[in-house]
């Protein structure tokens, strides 16, 4: 494990963005900017499905997913180029290990909506009312998000 | 000068610097209302561009509020951080460039934001005013700036 992080460190591309300027934070800002995304979209999807804002109809709403992926990809590519530059420092983190799996259990649940509305979307997205059992999915995802940004912000200071 | 020392003396600014979880507390509940604000104003602003038409314009308004709680949580948690470091944030100039691009954002919702939801485009096939889709475009650009710039206080000058 610690001979991975090391190797990590040493690699060309943590020691590209050790020494060119304006790397690192260039990485955060877009971080930053795919977490707007990333939850800025996810929280307008939930709580669509919540009940708040009912005028606007399901589908278009539902339509927003594309921006919660541009959002995962981009800070997945960010968050592992950073993780490369700092993977000793990042690696031995209890808070970073916690984000991480709020993350793979923020996953399994998006899978787990996936197949609910492929299953039984049919019945309820044009109506335009979630059922209970998804206004809990929606409940857990924001609540898993939510946690996964404060355990990020963490990491700095633990 | 002195009203930025007292403002780092302040009982505030003593905790949120002295305290463990302050500060980690505070950045977290910003880049809470940054998202929020961002997801909200972003959608609505959008719209006005012409994405997802089939969203009623009308019924984007029902977002204010998500922009509002943002904007509230942002204020009360940005003055905060401020008051901890308030004469280095304040020599900043990318903290003045993030103050000026958010009071023109706040300028422009004022001015426009009322506008959009009072023209005939609120029905679904009708596009915006030319004039309505460049503030609606200058706000993105804004706000945007608003968090590029906050994100880099801690790198530049």
């Amino acid at each position: 494990m610690t001979e991975t992080l090391i190797w990590l460190e040493s690699t060309a591309i943590a020691r590209a963005i050790r020494e060119i300027p304006w790397m690192y934070a260039a990485f955060e800002t877009t971080h930053y900017l795919g977490l707007a995304m990333l939850v800025g979209g996810i929280m307008l999807i939930d709580l669509r499905l919540l009940g708040f804002a009912r005028r606007l109809p399901l589908p278009p709403m539902l339509g927003l997913l594309p921006w919660v992926w541009a959002g995962f990809a981009t800070n997945v590519v960010t968050g592992s180029l950073m993780f490369v530059y700092g993977a000793t420092s990042f690696g031995t983190k209890r808070m970073f290990w916690l984000k991480m799996a709020l993350m793979a259990l923020a996953g399994l649940n998006a899978l787990v909506f996936s197949v609910a509305l492929a299953r039984s979307g049919g019945q309820w997205v044009a109506a335009g009312r979630a059922p209970a059992p998804i206004k809990l999915v929606a409940t857990l995802s924001l609540a898993l998000w939510l946690g996964v940004m404060t355990a990020g912000r963490w990491m700095a200071y633990a | 000068m002195s009203f930025l020392a007292w403002l780092e003396s302040s009982a505030l600014a003593t905790a949120v610097a002295e305290t463990l979880w302050a500060y980690p507390l505070l950045e977290t509940l910003h880049a809470l209302g940054m998202a929020m604000l961002l997801g909200a104003l972003g959608l609505i602003n959008l719209r006005v561009l012409g994405y997802k038409p089939e969203l009623p314009l009308a019924g984007t308004q029902d977002l204010l509020p998500l922009a509002w709680i943002g904007f509230t949580l942002n204020a009360v948690s940005g003055i905060a951080l401020f008051t901890s470091d308030a004469i280095h944030f304040f020599g900043s100039y990318t903290f003045r460039i993030k103050l000026v691009l958010i009071v023109l954002a706040g300028l422009n919702a004022l001015l426009v934001g009322r506008r959009i939801f009072h023209e005939p485009a609120l029905e679904p096939a009708i596009q915006a005013g030319i004039g309505t889709r460049a503030f609606a475009a200058a706000s993105l650009v804004f706000w945007i700036g608003a968090a590029v710039a906050g994100r880099l206080i801690a790198y530049a000058p």
